[in-house]
């Protein structure tokens, strides 16, 4: 028996009503995501990329359709549920990093830890450890604003990752960034599904991204044009863009 | 300012509905407010004065003990008096028709067409003729209370026999626009007291005392010396006893009216002051906010080339509206609402001959307040908006902070929970704003508080005058001196308990250029049916006797006497000197307590008399003796402390409501200050809010988050708030205790409570709005977007 997906998507359609008109963001798509994988979308601007991740992270409803994650529809979710699902099973990583300015790293990290674990020592200590993991331990107490663009993209994946979420989702997550400091972030983020087999899912425009994927979905007009099976996903090293 | 520009303006405006809308109420209810309280005040002042001028209200009063007519001709010659008027007037007793006893003031005047001072205004029935012998008009607040028309009859006890008076009028006196006994008594009571009026004659004859009169009232040119006629007057008075001269101000139903006419005037010109502060803070807080909030449409505006100077003038035409609707809908409010006030306080005071005018210069103040609020308020933020760099303004980077994080300052102090650090340090990070928020609400604390210890002082001082200092359960005023055989039999009574004889007196104190009439009464230092509360720890004995008198507080204040310093008193029997032997905390300002025996020297008269009684009673038997003591040859006035509180009870209604109004305003203009305030931090920082959302925190959550930070602001203000509305009321308390009352402001620890957490409830209900703004978020649109 295959291995169950870990998202399915079925005929997701996001419409925006402006007034008089209507903009297709989504025209039926159709996705699964197995567990483990590193997926990237790709396309160009306006094509639907951040509408499907908004949708799968449960920070927008679509119009029609249905978004299975875990066996679970989370399209049939209420507002309660939906904030569960966000925290506990969706890591989500912005391209603006959205940090809270008025707490340090180790304060931002903690405070999506807070979210759950009572404990309050055991909070900070496991803040500390997730900076510890992207590698700005030595940054912990600094506020976001005394951090450079790469290291608060890194507190933000510390951030996602306080509750182990089995799904991690970044928007142009180095769209940001330089180039030296946009592989940093990626190294991160491929060490973590690589060594804790966290399903990634990274939208980019950037084809040059696009090659550490071990599969490329590319998006266009709100319909997924091709699927491209990435067998031997690029080191990110070697990157440049 | 161009098209465009304008556009602009009325979509920032839709874009911030509701916190416009607030703004608009602030500022309507604050020029509404000042049209209705400053016009009602004018109106108020307005009627009293046209009504006293067209019933030709006596501009002084002479009481004497018993004179002759003639004496009015002799007074008729003063120079510069132009109307004299002879009276006879006395206090007596008056049966209801369930046998209660009442108060009733009989006053006999010149039934021969309307006296040249102190006319009636007669609102039923008819004017008083010569032939009318068992006929009376009725003074109007009696007569409305029990319902009383022409046709029915009273029944007031004339020399001590019980006689039946057709009413033929019912009318409204100048010196009687309500209806207050005497200086120590200004309460006004329709239901215990009835002012009778009848011909001269017929209560000369039933008194068998032809051709006497003992108050005589005179009007007098405007430009006359009146200190110069008045001595004329008094000398020609002299052999008759003189126990009273009142100037007009000192009548006590004007007094009383113009006190409280005076205490109306300060709280009309605070209140609307303080809300358009509030309005001026809140614009500035919202423009504020809009300008940073727009700093890369601003840059843009620049870099196309739109001048300073259009620029602020477009962020200045945001706070214009603003204040011109606010204006507008409280010019509009304004006088309805002055009218309503004006008519609904003249009718609860029992006035007639109410106007109401429409104040144009109070239109023409309205609108340069609004203009200098929204002005002063949206000239800052505007200045600032135009002062931006267009490259800093268009630097459009939503990655970099906007703000620097900071740890607070508590933080270094103390260590501060993690859940309370978040909160502790938004409310640091905006000082400013969190300042003039801040001072808002310390406002609001003051305008609470002040309202409050409005009605504790009120209740403290009954409180303290009839459970801790008047321990007697009836007094009685007899308006003939009475002998120790009196004395005897009342003591002897079923249900009375205990009994002190007293001696009332009109007095005046004449110090230092300034005369007071006071009320004197002497007691035995022994007695207990009065408790004195004398300063400095000084016992009645050490006051009393060996020819000292005791003084209340503000009243040695106001003749700046000293324990010690020589008093010089005028009473009917002369002047005498005597010592000020202590100062006492009373109700009443003007009253003086001399002992007893020392009193007896001062009079002519034989020893062991009296003219009043302190008793204790039994509480079933009150209603008899009441009746019993009316009933004695020259009882003028009987009163039951338990009809006085319920008067004062039923006085305080009128205050309460009062009161409850300004609590009222000021809880709604809190809530509007603070709503606005919330709604401005929590949009400026959507997007952190956003973010916690998309990250899983619950809308429970952030809802905590944003009542902490109003809590914490709370806890800021609240020490301040409590001591500067402390402060302000102790302020309105003295306006307050002017003439007659010495108002004392007293704040209930249960007051302070309660105001601390009302505040504490407004703020955090005023967070409502935005809490549920910030948890219906389109989470995709807020965590992308910059605002
Ligand atoms: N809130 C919105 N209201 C109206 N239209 C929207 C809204 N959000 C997105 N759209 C439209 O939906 C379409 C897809 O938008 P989306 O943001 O998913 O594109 P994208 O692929 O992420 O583009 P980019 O690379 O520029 O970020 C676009 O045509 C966009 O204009
Ligand atoms: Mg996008």
């Amino acid at each position: 028996m295959n291995q169950p997906y870990l998202i399915e998507c079925h005929d997701l359609v996001r419409e925006y009503k402006m007034g008089q008109v209507t903009v297709q963001a989504l025209r039926g798509l159709e996705l699964c995501v197995d567990p483990g994988e590193f997926i990237v979308l790709l396309g160009p601007s306006g094509s639907g990329k951040t509408t499907t991740l908004n949708l799968i992270g449960g920070l927008d409803r679509p119009t029609s359709g249905q978004i299975i994650v875990q066996g679970d529809e989370i399209t049939r979710y209420k507002g309660k549920q939906l904030t569960a699902y966000r925290r506990d099973r969706v890591g989500f990583i912005f391209q603006f990093f959205n940090l809270i300015p008025t707490l340090t790293a180790v304060e931002n990290v903690e405070f999506a830890l807070r979210l759950t674990e009572k404990d309050g020592r055991a909070a900070a200590q496991r803040s500390r450890e997730l900076l510890d993991l992207v590698g700005l331990a030595d940054r912990a107490d600094h506020f976001p604003a005394e951090l450079s663009g790469g290291e608060q993209q890194r507190v933000a994946i510390a951030r996602a990752l306080a509750n182990q979420p089995p799904l991690l989702l970044c928007d142009e997550p180095t769209g940001n960034l330089d180039v030296d400091t946009g592989r940093q972030v990626l190294q991160v983020i491929r060490d973590l599904n690589r060594q804790k087999g966290t399903t990634v899912i990274l939208v980019t425009h950037n084809t040059a991204i696009a090659a550490i994927a071990d599969r490329i979905i590319h998006l266009h007009d709100g319909v997924i044009s091709q699927i491209q099976p990435n067998p031997t996903p690029a080191p990110i090293a070697e990157l440049d863009w | 300012m161009n098209k465009t520009l304008l556009h602009k303006t009325f979509r920032d405006l839709r874009a911030a509905r509701a916190q416009s809308l607030a703004l608009i109420f602030i500022v309507a209810l604050g020029i509404a407010s000042y049209i209705a309280l400053i016009g009602s005040y004018r109106d108020l002042g307005a009627s009293y004065k046209s009504t006293y001028d067209r019933l030709r209200f006596a501009d002084v009063t002479f009481a004497v003990s018993e004179a002759p007519a003639s004496v009015l001709d002799e007074i008729a010659d003063v120079a510069g008096v132009t109307a004299v008027t002879g009276r006879l007037i006395i206090d007596t007793g008056y049966e209801l028709p369930n046998g209660d006893q009442i108060r009733a003031r009989l006053i006999g005047m010149p039934a021969d067409g309307q006296p040249d001072a102190n006319q009636l205004l007669i609102e039923d029935g008819r004017t008083l003729q010569p032939t009318d012998s068992d006929a009376v008009i009725l003074e109007s607040h009696f007569a409305k209370f029990y319902n009383l028309e022409p046709g029915d009859t009273v029944t007031p006890i004339i020399n001590g026999q019980k006689t039946a008076l057709t009413i033929v009028g019912v009318g409204t006196s100048p010196e009687y626009l309500i209806v207050s006994p005497s200086q120590q008594d200004i309460l006004p009571s329709a239901r215990t007291f009835a002012v009778l009026f009848l011909p001269l004659d017929a209560l000369q004859n039933r008194l068998e005392t032809p051709d006497a009169i003992n108050n005589i009232a005179i009007r007098h040119q405007p430009d006359a010396d009146q200190t110069k006629l008045i001595a004329e007057i008094q000398t020609i008075l002299e052999p008759y006893q003189l126990e009273a001269t009142t100037l007009q101000k000192d009548v006590p139903s004007n007094a009383a009216l113009q006190e409280d006419l005076a205490g109306f005037g300060e709280i009309s010109g605070l209140m609307p002051g303080l809300i358009l502060l509030v309005a001026a803070i809140s614009v500035y807080v919202m423009l504020g906010r809009l300008v940073r909030s727009q700093q890369p449409q601003i840059g843009l505006m620049k870099a196309l080339g739109y001048s300073n100077r259009v620029i602020m003038l477009h962020y200045l035409t945001f706070s214009l509206i603003i204040g011109g609707t606010g204006l507008i809908l409280g010019l509009l409010a304004g006088p309805p609402l002055a009218k309503a006030i004006t008519g609904s306080y003249a009718a609860e005071l029992g006035i007639p001959l109410v106007e109401t005018r429409f104040y144009p210069d109070l239109v023409a103040t309205s609108v340069l307040l609004s203009l200098l609020v929204v002005v002063l308020a949206g000239i800052g933020p505007a200045r600032s908006s135009a002062r931006l760099a267009p490259a800093e303004a268009m630097r459009l980077d939503p990655s970099v902070a906007l703000v620097d994080g900071r740890r607070s300052f508590i933080e270094r102090l103390l260590p501060i929970p993690f859940n309370w650090r978040l909160p502790l340090r938004n409310v640091f990070r905006m000082r400013r704003r969190s300042f003039t928020t801040g001072l808002g609400i310390i406002f609001a604390f003051i305008l609470v508080l002040m309202s409050w210890g409005m009605l504790d002082s009120m209740n403290y001082m009954l409180d303290t005058n009839f459970n801790q200092i008047e321990q007697w359960d009836a007094i009685a005023i007899f308006d003939q001196p009475q002998t120790a055989a009196v004395l005897d039999v009342v003591r002897s009574w079923e249900g009375v308990t205990a009994v002190e004889p007293t001696i009332q007196l009109p007095a005046t104190i004449k110090e230092n250029d300034h005369s007071e009439d006071v009320l004197l009464t002497a007691f035995s230092p022994e007695q207990t049916m009065h408790v004195l509360r004398l300063a400095d720890g000084l016992t009645p004995e050490e006051a009393l006797g060996d020819g000292r008198i005791i003084l209340t507080i503000p009243m040695a204040d106001k003749l700046g006497l000293n324990i010690g310093d020589d008093v010089t008193l005028d009473t009917p029997f002369g002047t005498h000197t005597l010592i000020l032997g202590g100062v006492t905390e009373e109700m009443m300002t003007a009253t003086a307590y001399i002992a007893y025996d020392d009193a007896q020297k001062l009079s002519p008269l034989p020893t062991e008399i009296f003219n009043g009684l302190y008793l204790t009673l039994e509480p079933a038997q009150a209603q008899t003796i009441k009746n019993d003591l009316y009933h004695l040859p020259g009882a003028a006035s009987v009163q039951l402390k338990s009809d006085i509180i319920q008067d004062w009870q039923s006085f305080m209604g009128l205050f309460y409501a009062f009161m409850g109004v300004m609590l009222l305003f000021a809880l709604a203009m809190a809530f509007a200050l603070l709503f606005n305030a919330v709604t401005v931090n929590v949009l400026e920082r959507q997007r952190e809010l956003a973010t916690m959302r998309a990250i899983g925190a619950s809308g429970g959550q952030i809802a905590r988050q944003i009542m902490a930070e109003n809590t914490i602001l709370w806890l800021l203000t609240l020490i301040p708030g409590l001591l500067l509305g402390t402060w302000v009321a102790m302020q309105m308390g003295a306006a307050f205790s002017a003439e007659l009352f010495s108002f004392q402001i007293v704040i209930s620890p249960t007051s302070y409570v309660f105001t601390a957490l009302g505040i504490l409830a407004i703020m955090l209900l005023a967070a409502i709005p935005a809490i549920h703004r910030i948890n219906h978020l389109d989470l995709a649109e807020a965590t992308k977007v910059l605002t």
